[in-house]
């Protein structure tokens, strides 16, 4: 079987849906942030796949792959900065259940 | 000094001294009753000099200064003198010194001395504007300060009694205010002006120029003024007042004023206007001669023994001017001459007889320690004799004994009843007598017979301040009747036009007819009150023998319990009505309502906020999609 | 004092010097100064750090007195060198928005000079009472008066119209933070629901005259060049709706009045002296100088309603304060009758009557604050406001009840004080215009309005106290702003014309004679 492009946007695009549904369903903070993560990876992936299927003969496309570069450094300190909300809430409520964080309500 | 300078220093001098007392007076009050009386004394001895040397009876017009100009409307104040209002002036200026004089005995001794004799002035001030106002507006201005300076001295005792008083007194005179307000400010718009003298021009000869509505609003203020029915229910309880107030304002001047400005304004009023100020002017008479037999009060017998004069006045200009219309200018008169003639002679007599009367009794009441019941009082006469002698004096005079005041003025009134309307003179001759009976009742029961109470015992009388204005006033109570046709006269030749040639004289038969009528009915009504209620009673015989006759009497017709009831149970409810009408559809349904949607409308906007993060991600989807739907014309296309 | 006060100080100065071409004149500089100088020792006062008490009143003192004192200097001169009305002292000076037409513009006018002489004295008045009061946190309170006299002094001094509106903002913050601090029971609620209703009022009058502004087309927002642009379009009816309402909300026009009543009964007695007596009047000088002039179409358009709007001020409000049983809230329903007054004057449309109207808001100005100060002086005394409970305090304070009396007889239009020539000019100028039966009901109100009076009269002073009344009589410095309140009244009671002649020309001036078969001002009766 020829894997073409399409292969890998459909596991990128698989990767986006079990992130989104999680963010939207899942009650546990931390495993909101995975979700998050997984649709930044998701997106990683169509990129990548995108930089290397449109390239033509002999040339390389980089564009994809550095736009990946800025989207993983921007990642990782978005991390860093919900984690340390994170603990911050957890101080407050001792728990990580988004239904407990409710305070913004009315 | 000149004529403008005069009337300038009469008219304000009190004003001068009104306005020295409040900054000076109020604490030092001979130094207040000092200012007053010296004001006043200027007053008169200008007046005096006025009529009798310096004025020679042609008409003044002078000094007219404009004190507001807005638009069309100008505002002027000026001075108009001619001979009523020269006589005017002379019966305020001379009776109110005397009152002045007289206050100085009377308010001894009481704490705000210093306030009433301000008060005094600032009425001088008013009613001498009246007396002089060359305008209506000018007049209304005036009028309004005599309507306030009768209510501060209404006041003066600060009881319950006094602020009802003073209060009714106001507002009862504001009511008249509307009316003659309104009939101001049609005349303004119809003729331009307000002047007299130029609103004589303009009417004066031609009653259908102006309509009897005007006239009779005009006359709407004389309601008030003069306490003529159904407006005459203040001038009773404005005997709360001390009575040197009751003496000038509520006798002699104030309620003159209404009287004096149909003098003013003769040429206004239409024949249908004139009958009906005549009758009201009768009806008033007769009806407030029928209350007086049912008062024990000294003072309040004499209040409406006041309102009954007042409707003499009133009626004699209303027959008076009928009359002349009637019968058209004879021997150079105007049309409207003989009204005011007869009724500025009888408001003359009235001023003289009638302060004298109210002086007297004010007198009685300080002897007496502020008693003033008369059945309480009794052998006065010795006690007290010069107060005695003068008050029975001023009775003859009410009465109408021939030779004094009273009788020629009132002489007058009744020949014009007679030739115009028979039942209204039946009526006045009637009320002569019923006159003559309730003031013979007044002055038998307090002056004669035995005390009947421990301080009428101790009467003694009054002190020279007190006593002098009586003895005054009683000499003029004789002789000021005698005007062109007696056999002297007092009055100077410059108002004996108003006087002399105004009055109808009554030749031959006519004569002798009216002197029998008044001696008749001064007679049977004198000697029916003695021999009806006895010299000394303790208690009042028609009460006791004639119940219903008294009750009718006492009733006074009702008309101040119509008019309480009409405030409790009708103005006042619907005041409350509206004010609840007012916050609750108001305030509450409309502000408090419009503010409750817009909460309704945020407690909806804050029901999106759940403070769940899961739901705001719903939201932020919900949100892309739409967005993408307008971006790639999704949505736009479908609608 | 603080460096601050110093630099305002001389900032203000500055913008005098740079507002003119040459050299500064003194009447401009008393006009800017008697607006800003209140600001700048507000500002002063507020960040000086601690300051002895009497350094704190001796300067609020000052901050009072310099514009009433400017404002009788500058009346004295424009009554000497001006005869028709017009303006002068102008001061106009760039605020870096002149694309889109605001100037910093002062003048005044034969309109605005009675009333801006009217917020001095009133503000002087307010201010000594004030100082000499008891109340708490007093340097806080003076703060917030003084930045309402700025508000007060600058609104009538302005020509260009959205400082108009920014002065109104300026006289209407402090009284809400007055309210609600100093404010009698419920206070809160109070502050809020006339804060709110008029800043909506105000709100609406925004759009009214950005949409003048718009639709004239001039060139900016300066009310003489707005005044040369007659609007005679559709759109006027719409803009002069939105300026009717939105004004008749500051002046508590009929159906818009409920904040007026409990509004000045909850409010300090400073405050409500300052807004009953002038602020009130803020909307019915809009109206007669920016609308009246621009908007004759539209003016007529709304007629019939302002005058059965008007009639129900004077009618219904005449009734609710005939039912009132608190004093205050008899005063705060009687303003808001007297205010149908001034609204039939401008209902009548020509010289007379909207002259009146202006000599009305005068003295009712005037009048109203000194009530109010009075039934301050009368709660002090007694500890409440309530007629059932008071009584008999004529015998204990003589000269309160005489001051008490007089300013009642002002009111309610007694010759000698200058209600009484608004009011007769707006009677004799009702009689002439479209609705001539309309002075029946008006005049009825005069008895109203003695019913009520007399009766609280009587009430408060006759009879017998039912209370231990604590202090005696007016204080010499209690009487001190009664007595300058009063000696105004007079004086323009005895001489009007002192304000009259001006005004008179500069209401003709103002009045379009424009065809408008609307009670015309060349309808004079016939000699």
């Amino acid at each position: 079987m020829n894997i073409g492009l399409s292969h890998f946007l459909f596991v990128s695009g698989m990767l986006f849906a079990i992130g989104f549904f999680g963010v939207l369903l899942r009650r546990n903070v931390l495993v909101i942030f995975m979700c998050l993560e997984l649709m930044l990876t998701a997106s990683i992936l169509g990129l990548v796949s995108f930089s290397r299927y449109n390239a033509t003969e002999g040339e390389f496309l980089w564009s994809g792959n550095v736009f990946v570069l800025f989207i993983i450094a921007i990642a990782a300190s978005e991390v860093a900065v919900g984690l340390a909300i994170m603990v911050a809430l957890w101080r407050r409520r001792q728990s990580v259940d988004v239904a407990n964080h409710a305070e913004l309500k009315n | 000094m000149s004529v403008p300078e005069l009337l300038i220093t009469i008219l304000l001098s009190p004003l001068a001294a009104a306005g020295l007392i409040w900054l000076f007076g109020r604490k030092n009050h001979n130094l207040a009753a000092g200012l007053s009386v010296l004001a006043a004394g200027v007053s008169m001895v200008c007046g005096l000099i006025l009529l009798y040397s310096v004025w020679d009876g042609t008409v003044v017009e002078g000094m007219r200064v404009e004190w507001l100009s807005l638009g069309a409307l100008q505002i002027s104040l000026g001075f108009l003198l001619n001979p009523v209002s020269a006589l005017m002036l002379g019966v305020v200026t001379f009776v109110g010194f005397w009152i002045h004089v007289f206050s100085l005995g009377y308010m001894q001794g009481d704490a705000g001395k210093g306030r009433f004799f301000g008060g005094l002035s600032i009425f001088m001030f008013s009613m001498l504007g009246i007396v002089l106002a060359d305008n209506l507006f000018m007049i209304f201005i005036f009028w309004e300060l005599v309507g306030f300076s009768s209510y501060m001295l209404i006041g003066h005792y600060l009881t319950e009694e006094a602020a009802a008083a003073s209060k009714k007194a106001f507002i009862v005179n504001r009511v008249g205010d509307f009316g003659l307000l309104l009939g101001i400010i049609y005349t303004y718009w119809n003729f331009g002006t307000t002047d007299f003298g130029a609103l004589e021009q303009a009417i004066g000869g031609h009653p259908g120029a102006v309509s009897t509505v005007v006239g009779l609003l005009l006359f709407c203020g004389v309601l008030g003024k003069s306490a003529q029915m159904p407006l005459h229910v203040w001038l009773p309880d404005a005997m709360a007042g001390p009575t040197p107030i009751s003496a000038l304002i509520h006798a002699a001047t104030m309620v003159a004023a209404g009287v004096f400005l149909l003098a003013r304004l003769a040429f206004v009023f239409t024949p249908e206007a004139l009958e009906v100020i005549a009758w009201v002017g009768t009806i008033t008479a007769v009806c407030a001669a029928i209350w007086a037999f049912a008062q024990r009060d000294i003072k309040k017998i004499l209040a409406y023994s006041t309102l009954s004069q007042l409707g003499y006045m009133v009626a004699a200009f209303g027959f008076g001017t009928l009359y002349a219309l009637d019968h058209g200018s004879s021997a150079g008169h105007t049309a409207a001459a003989f009204g005011v003639g007869a009724a500025m002679f009888h408001l003359t007599t009235h001023a003289f007889f009638k302060a004298l009367m109210f002086l007297g009794s004010g007198s009685v009441i300080h002897a007496c320690h502020h008693e003033q019941d008369i059945f309480k009082m009794g052998g006065l006469l010795k006690k007290m004799p010069i107060t005695g002698i003068t008050f029975g004096i001023g009775v003859l005079a009410i009465a109408g004994v021939p030779l004094l005041s009273g009788f020629y003025s009132k002489d007058a009134i009744l020949y014009l009843a007679r030739e115009t309307n028979t039942i209204a003179f039946y009526l006045l001759t009637f009320t002569a007598l019923l006159t003559a009976t309730y003031m013979g009742r007044l002055f038998f029961i307090a002056f004669w017979g035995k005390a009947k109470s421990e301080h009428a015992e101790h009467a003694h009388e009054s002190p020279m301040t007190m006593w002098l204005p009586l003895v005054v006033l009683a000499v003029l109570s004789i002789i000021g009747g005698y005007t062109v046709g007696g056999p002297f006269t007092i009055y100077p030749s410059s108002i004996l036009g108003v006087l002399g040639d105004s009055v109808p004289e009554l030749h031959g038969s006519d004569h002798t007819l009216f002197i029998i009528i008044s001696l008749v009915a001064a007679t049977i009504g004198l000697l029916g009150a003695y021999l009806f209620y006895g010299a000394g009673a303790t208690e009042d015989r028609l009460e006791q023998r004639m119940r219903p006759l008294w009750a009718l009497s006492k009733s006074r017709f009702y008309f101040d319990e119509i008019y309480g009831w009409y405030v409790a149970r009708i103005q006042d409810r619907v005041a409350d009505f509206i004010d609840f009408m007012d916050a609750f559809l108001i305030g509450g349904v409309a502000v408090r309502g419009s503010a409750g949607i817009t909460g309704l409308f945020g407690l909806l906007a804050r029901s999106f906020h759940t403070g769940n993060a899961g739901s705001y991600v719903w939201w932020f989807f919900i949100g892309l999609l739409t967005i993408w739907g307008f971006a790639s014309g999704f949505l736009t296309n479908l609608f | 004092m603080s460096s601050l006060a110093i630099l305002s100080f001389l900032d203000g100065l500055a913008n005098v010097l740079r507002s003119v071409d040459d050299i500064p004149l003194i009447n401009q500089g008393i006009l800017m100064l008697s607006v800003l100088l209140p600001l700048c020792v507000a500002v002063s006062l507020a960040t000086s750090g601690t300051l002895s008490d009497r350094v704190v009143r001796g300067w609020a003192c000052f901050g009072f007195l310099f514009p009433a004192l400017g404002a009788l200097w500058l009346w004295a001169t424009y009554q000497a060198t001006v005869s028709d009305g017009g303006y002068t002292f102008e001061l106009i000076s760039e605020t870096g928005l002149e694309a889109f037409g605001i100037y910093f513009a002062l003048g005044l006018n034969g309109i605005s000079m009675p009333l801006f002489l009217m917020a001095g004295i009133v503000g002087l008045a307010a201010g000594f009472y004030a100082i000499q009061s008891n109340v708490e946190r007093k340097r806080l309170y003076l703060i917030l008066l003084l930045i309402m006299q700025t508000g007060l002094m600058g609104l009538f001094a302005s020509v260009d119209v959205l400082f108009y509106y920014l002065f109104h903002e300026f006289a209407l913050i402090p009284t809400f933070v007055m309210i609600a601090i100093w404010g009698g029971q419920g206070r809160k609620r109070v502050a809020l629901e006339m804060t709110i209703y008029l800043t909506f009022g105000a709100m609406l009058t925004l759009v009214g005259l950005i949409a003048l502004y718009v639709t004239s087309g001039a060139s900016s927002f300066n009310m003489i060049s707005l005044r040369d642009a007659l609007i005679e379009t559709e759109a006027s009816k719409t803009i002069f709706g939105f300026l009717l309402i939105g004004f008749g909300v500051l002046v508590s026009l009929f159906p818009f009045h409920s904040w007026a009543p409990s509004g000045y009964a909850k409010a300090p007695a400073s405050a409500a002296m300052l807004h009953a007596g002038v602020l009130k009047k803020f909307g019915l000088y809009g109206l007669i100088q920016i609308a009246l002039p621009v908007l004759p179409t539209g003016f007529e358009t709304w007629a019939p309603v302002l005058l059965w709007l008007a009639l129900g001020n004077v009618i219904v409000i005449g009734f609710v304060t005939m039912g009132q049983r608190d004093l205050k809230m008899m005063l705060g329903n009687a303003s808001v009758m007297h205010m149908g007054y001034a609204f039939l004057g401008i209902y009548a449309y020509s010289t007379m009557g909207v002259g009146g109207a202006v000599l009305m808001m005068v003295a009712h100005g005037l009048s109203i604050a000194v009530l109010f100060l009075l039934a301050d002086a009368i709660s002090i005394r007694t500890g409440t406001t309530e007629f059932s409970e008071l009584g008999g305090l004529g015998k204990t304070a003589p000269v309160l009840m005489g001051f008490f009396v007089a300013a009642t007889m002002a009111s309610i239009g007694l010759p000698g004080f200058g209600n009484f020539w608004g009011e007769l000019s707006i009677f004799v100028a009702l009689y002439q215009g479209e609705a001539p039966w309309a002075v029946i009901p008006v005049l009825a109100g005069i008895v109203i309005s003695a019913v009520y009076g007399l009766r609280a009269v009587a009430k408060v002073f006759f009879g017998e106290s039912k209370l231990e009344y604590t202090g005696g009589d007016l204080t010499a410095k209690e009487k001190l702003p009664a007595v300058i309140l009063l000696f105004a009244l007079l004086a323009l009671g005895f001489w009007p014309r002192g304000i009259s002649d001006n005004l008179n020309a500069a209401v003709e001036a103002g009045l379009p004679q424009s065809g408008i078969t609307h009670a015309a001002n060349n309808a004079h009766p016939t000699e």
